[in-house]
């Protein structure tokens, strides 16, 4: 068995919107479009997995929020409604997904081995968190490759933010050796969005483009200022602002999924490609690639 | 008097899940006391506010008649499944949304199949309410909601229950102090993360015995601040709103669930 790989990693953030403009069948409420230039971006992160043909989707959800360590799906065909409990009227999704238990099992071992609290989630009537789907629905709507699913320790929020990357990283360099091991070629998923800042009423029409901006300019400058190091290659200097975008911006990598893939893959210094940015409800999402193999 | 009873619970499953376990247990059986105190006060409509039905776009009112089936906690799945048999009193909910509205408190009903009702709200529901008959009126949790503001949505919902004519249990569905074990314990050792959160909890429970004057609403606030208190102790907030005020409380039960601060208290209106 030849060594397995990480063959890219997305920023692949989660606003059910995206995934409510699209009207795909398993979703109920219908939509009049909106947010295209983020569901274009999309597209492009498409065509890229299926250039990939990766053999694993691995997704690391805030949605899925744990205390008590680093929880990963380990029951093999989850099926179910999602609701989004924030909402609700725009994702009531019908979700069916194969859960690659091996690999799995074998991160979870790994974060184990390397002093992390972690175990596997066996009940079958779990509900998959919104996040999850999302990011899976827009990077991926066929439904056709397995998946690993990741929670969200609390360890940034609860303990200090420092800590909680720490974790992270540690989970990342986890995820990677099982890779490794596995054979597999996988493609990591951060289902996160940058600025969290957000309008707190919802438009009567929720797809009324022309109540769409950045609801924060100081969050819409650090993305822009992030997006750019990203795009130059520079991830050291972005994991060396980290603690200030997550404090200024009030971003949500905060809750881990980035630290997790960048350590994951090994602090990529090529850039990254920006397939575009966009504003849901006034928060900051980029849909990026760091391609790391062919 | 539209308020004839009113309840603290905790709404963590692990008692209702695990009420066997010896920690667990105190937990377990104060809850079910509740339950049978608060049958004994003959409510026609539950109000019920949990700190874990999180909402961020406006205040949001479980308006869907009946829900029902099964619902996995996301931290606690291993020790098994909550079953879920939630009746709402919609009229009095449409009536809470209306007002609430209109005091400035924009509000909007949810009735959608297979919505995640928070586990707080199940747990409190299978305790107090366990054969699903008394329907509820279901508030969130909005995190941009300060206390007093919590305490102006309880105000509301006992107001439309009186309205109504309608005789209403309060209940606040939250924990005392937040810090938890982050890591894996034996379940049977379970205890109050630290000597100084027992210590403030206690000091908490106290206070409430004492009534609602008093200074009550300060006690609250340097609690959550000091304790890490669960959503700042807002439950109390939409508590102390519904009730009015209270004489004092008498407590059921005190323990920890995985390290955070639990109690089940009964309170004495004046």
């Amino acid at each position: 068995m030849s060594e397995g790989k990480i063959v890219a990693g997305f920023i692949a953030p989660h606003p059910p919107h995206l995934v409510y403009a699209e009207n795909p069948p398993q979703n109920e409420p219908r939509a009049e479009g909106g947010w295209e230039p983020l569901r274009w971006a999309y597209e492009k992160a498409r065509k890229s997995v299926e250039e990939l043909k990766p053999d694993v989707l691995l997704v690391h959800s805030p949605h899925w929020q744990t205390l008590v360590g680093h929880h990963f799906l380990g029951v093999r065909r989850l099926k179910g409604k999602s609701v989004d409990p924030i909402f609700p009227n725009l994702f009531r999704y019908n979700f069916d997904l194969d859960v690659d238990v091996d690999l799995a099992e074998a991160c979870c071992a790994e974060a184990q081995a390397l002093g992390l609290t972690a175990k596997m989630m066996r009940n079958p009537n779990f509900r998959v968190d919104y996040g999850t789907i999302t990011t899976l629905h827009m990077i991926r709507p066929q439904w056709d490759i397995p998946v690993v699913g990741l929670s969200a320790n609390n360890s940034p929020y609860y303990l200090t933010l420092e800590k909680g990357v720490e974790e992270m990283e540690k989970l990342g360099e986890a995820t990677r050796r099982a890779i490794e091991k596995s054979g597999k070629r996988a493609v990591l998923l951060c289902s996160n969005t940058f600025s969290h800042y957000h309008f707190q009423e919802e438009p009567e029409i929720p797809e009324d483009m022309s109540r769409e901006h950045p609801q924060n300019y100081k969050g819409y400058k650090w993305d822009m200022r992030m997006i750019e190091l990203m795009r130059r290659g520079e991830i050291r200097e972005v994991m060396r602002l980290f603690p200030e975008w997550v404090e200024e911006a009030f971003a949500e990598v905060k809750s881990g999924a980035f630290p997790w893939m960048i350590s994951a893959m090994g602090y990529p210094t090529i850039p990254a490609e920006l397939y575009g940015y966009g504003t849901v409800i006034g928060t900051g999402n980029a849909v990026m690639e760091w391609r790391l193999a062919a | 008097m539209p308020i004839v009873s009113a309840f603290l619970v905790p709404g963590s499953p692990l008692p209702l899940l695990r009420g066997d376990n010896p920690p667990w247990a105190g937990l377990a059986d104060a809850a079910r006391a509740a339950g049978s105190a608060l049958a004994e006060s003959r409510p026609d409509v539950l109000l019920i506010y949990s700190t874990q039905w999180i909402a961020v776009l406006d205040e949001l009112w479980q308006t869907r008649p009946h829900s029902t089936g099964i619902h996995v906690d996301e931290n606690w799945y291993e020790y098994g499944d909550l079953e879920m048999n939630l009746r709402i009193d919609t009229a009095l909910a449409e009536a809470c949304i209306a007002a609430a509205t209109d005091a400035g408190i924009r509000s909007r009903a949810v009735n959608y199949d297979g919505f995640p009702i928070d586990t707080g709200t199940i747990v409190a529901n299978s305790f107090l309410n366990p054969d699903g008959r008394i329907p509820a009126v279901v508030a969130a949790n909005n995190l941009y909601h300060d206390f007093a503001k919590t305490e102006a949505l309880g105000r509301i919902a006992a107001e439309q229950a009186e309205l109504q004519g309608k005789r209403a249990a309060v209940i606040a569905v939250g924990g005392l102090s937040g810090s938890y074990f982050d890591h894996e314990i034996d379940i049977a050792t379970d205890h109050i993360v630290s000597e100084e959160d027992d210590a403030a909890n206690r000091a908490l429970l106290e206070a409430l015995a004492g009534g609602s004057a008093n200074g009550l609403r300060e006690r609250i606030a340097e609690f959550a601040g000091a304790a890490k208190g669960d959503m700042r102790l807002k439950h109390l907030g939409w508590l102390l709103g519904a009730t009015g005020g209270f004489s004092g409380a008498k407590l059921l039960g005190y323990g920890a669930t995985y390290g955070a601060g639990a109690a089940v208290v009964q309170f004495q209106l004046s």
